[in-house]
């Protein structure tokens, strides 16, 4: 027994050493490279965008080495799965940082992820770029080293308290799940609906991992609203949409798109989610960009994160071509601005932008999910909304604006 | 007030009875078996998945939809146990449980690349729930409940009248004894672990039925199922039903003053609790 456990430890010991020796290695042969690493929800409860946004991120990359690289540096990705679970998140991420040595971590979803990610970055001064929504993101002291390209908290609650004020709603309740963004929401819809004469009536925060919702549906319901703010995930919506069936409950329903979706829809009988509104930041879906997005991954109806993360790539890309090839996360941050926003020639396109920076002309990038210009702690400035309501199992669009 | 918590208590009882079902499948192993096999959360998924196959694919309601999802679950269960859990039985409960924490990862996975991550929900009309007395209740849990309890009851029937249920029993209680005594401990352990998964199985396609179901499933409700076989006393099958429903029930009462988001806290309180001042559990371990 012993002289096998230390043969296999012998065996472990060793093929940690060589594996050790390996890395310089092989960071030495592909010196010519430039490391971009991706980290989306592959699995857990971003699972039905991580795929998509990764497929976004793989195609550019291709298109961008097709067309002779970045001042003659082809692309590689090194992708990961956050499991949208922070503690799996940081794990990946310091893979990439410590072993990879990436410049850029690309497309973090989950606000809880990023949020626990971020640090490792600025840290390391690689820089972050993420289509998490929550305020408190932008607010941490990341020293540029990030941006996003998702509209916050305080912009999308104010669309949403305008939307539901049109609607003539005057009592309005939030069912929210345990996220960074749950608190945040709730006292910016609550404010915003106070100025238009309407009210926050009740709001109540749940854990994701429940079955049932039975009874937090209970305590919003005690306060008669009118309106009821489903602020989760698309897993959890999925039974709170069900238990306000059941419950009787027939007033108006509200969600964020990304988790009352199609996959939803087709999930649950029409009549559960009939009439539930639903509104997103929109891609720009009239651009070029979006147009050949969606013909490369095949599906004419692009979430926005892939949109995002299509857009997060070439900044990057275009970031380390204007910093003159310097592949670092000090040199993106530093020139991240310079293209996304500004005077110059507007490009939608990373390998276009590209040939346009090696003729030395100054671009402004505007992507397939809107104008990408940034302000000074990372927030973009303006997106479209869209919005839409659910009828017999479908979306119908009311308007993007 | 007394209207608020006479609802919170049948919600309670309604989730605690499906809780039950899977709880019994992981205290039995215990009891069996002896190591606490958390491979129990895939299972529960299998279970779910399976029934969702059998009910959207071949069209059954979802009554005999749970026979599927019992025999689905109990299969996997006795191949994943064989293949990979047995060998490392003498290696100790410690690693054995550790196994079966990695099984359940890995099965997950296989799920997610079959099936993928979206969401399923079964083939099943949503009804509004009944009103009685000023408490509301939904038809599909009274169904579901229906059925929980028809599965704990055959597994009791089972454990005190047929000789293969007293066999395990007597495996459960002392096996050396039983072995001397002429009985296959090794058959046992294999039904054993058949009827556990199985059960396992039909808690995952209960708490699908009423919800929707995804690869994670199981992992959401290892927690409570856990809980309510500690609580019960682990080993102990009318533990693991009085554990659950103590589970069930407290976590709705906790809302009473606790703030929703902090629900799952009651788990690991009563864990702590239970195992500090009574660590056999609420009727303490006995087999059956």
């Amino acid at each position: 027994m012993a002289q096998r456990l230390s043969r296999r430890a012998f065996l472990e010991l060793g093929a940690v050493s060589l594996a050790v020796a390996g890395v310089p290695a092989v960071a030495r042969g592909q010196g010519g490279v430039i490391r971009l690493g991706t980290l989306t929800p592959l699995t857990g409860n971003g699972g039905n965008y991580g795929p998509s946004m990764l497929k976004a991120m793989q195609w550019v990359a291709g298109e961008i080495n097709a067309a002779g690289g970045v001042r003659g540096r082809k692309i590689q990705l090194v992708s990961e799965d956050d499991q949208t679970n922070p503690e799996a998140g940081v794990r990946a991420a310091r893979k990439l940082i410590d072993l990879d040595k990436v410049a850029a971590i690309m497309g973090t979803w989950a606000s809880a992820v990023t949020t626990a990610v971020a640090p490792l970055c600025w840290e390391s001064r690689t820089f972050l770029t993420t289509v998490s929504g929550s305020d408190t993101i932008t607010l941490l002291p990341h020293q540029g080293y990030l941006v996003r390209t998702q509209p916050n908290t305080q912009l999308q609650g104010k669309k949403f308290a305008e939307f539901m004020v049109a609607q003539g709603s005057k009592r309005v309740a939030i069912l929210a799940v345990q996220a960074p963004f749950a608190l945040p929401t709730q006292k910016v819809v609550g404010e915003e609906l106070k100025k238009r004469g309407s009210e926050l009536v009740a709001a109540v925060v749940y854990d994701k991992d429940k079955t049932t919702y039975r009874s937090e549906i209970d305590q919003v319901l005690k306060d008669k609203p009118d309106m009821i703010y489903l602020n989760g995930y698309t897993a959890d919506v999925t039974v709170v949409l069900k238990d306000l069936y059941k419950a009787g409950y027939t007033g108006a329903r509200i969600a964020q798109a990304y988790a009352v979706n199609q996959k939803l829809l087709s999930a649950l009988p029409p009549e559960v989610t009939e009439g539930t509104w639903t509104i997103a930041p929109s891609p720009s879906i009239e651009s070029p960009a979006y147009k050949r997005l969606a013909q490369a991954l095949g599906n004419d109806d692009l979430d926005p994160y892939s949109c995002q993360t299509h857009d997060h790539i070439s900044l990057v890309a275009l970031a380390i071509a204007h910093a003159k090839g310097e592949a670092t996360g000090t040199g993106i941050r530093d020139h991240v601005r310079k293209i996304s926003q500004g005077g110059g020639a507007r490009v939608d396109s990373a390998a276009e932008g590209l040939r346009l920076l090696a003729q030395g002309r100054e671009i402004n990038f505007d992507g397939a999910s809107g104008p990408c210009d940034f302000n000074e702690i990372g927030d973009i400035l303006d997106t479209k909304f869209r919005y839409e309501q659910a009828e017999k199992g479908r979306f119908k669009l009311l308007k993007i604006g | 007030m007394p209207r608020e918590i006479a609802q919170l208590v049948l919600n309670g009882l309604m989730a605690g009875t499906i809780l039950a079902v899977p709880a019994i499948g992981f205290t039995a192993i215990y009891a069996v078996l002896r190591f606490p096999n958390f491979a129990i959360a895939s299972h529960l998924t299998i279970g779910a998945f399976a029934g969702w196959l059998a009910n959207v694919s071949l069209g059954l309601p979802a009554a005999l939809a749970v026979g599927v999802a019992f025999a689905a679950a109990g299969v996997a269960g006795v191949v994943s146990d064989e293949l990979i859990l047995k060998p490392l039985r003498p290696a100790g409960a410690l690693t054995t449980a550790i196994a079966a924490v990695a099984l359940t990862l890995v099965l997950e996975n296989v799920i997610r690349f079959v099936f993928g991550n979206d969401l399923r929900g079964y083939a099943l009309p949503i009804r509004r729930d009944w009103q009685v007395a000023g408490l509301r209740i939904a038809p599909q849990q009274v169904q579901n409940f229906g059925l929980a309890v028809v599965a704990m009851a055959a597994v009791f029937l089972f454990l005190a009248f047929t000789r293969t249920g007293k066999a395990m029993r007597a495996v459960a209680d002392n096996p050396t004894l039983a072995s001397v005594k002429g009985i296959d401990t090794d058959r046992v352990a294999r039904l054993t672990t058949f009827v556990a998964m199985g059960l396992a199985g039909v808690g995952g396609m209960l708490v699908g039925l009423d919800t929707s179901i995804d690869p994670l499933t199981g992992f959401r409700v290892i927690l409570s199922v856990f809980a309510a076989a500690v609580v019960g006393g682990l080993g102990s099958i009318p533990g693991a039903v009085v554990g659950a429903l103590t589970i069930g029930i407290g976590e709705e009462l906790s809302l009473l003053v606790l703030a929703p988001a902090y629900r799952t806290v009651v788990g690991f309180a009563a864990i702590l609790f239970v195992l500090t001042l009574r660590p056999r559990g609420i009727l303490g371990e006995r087999a059956y």
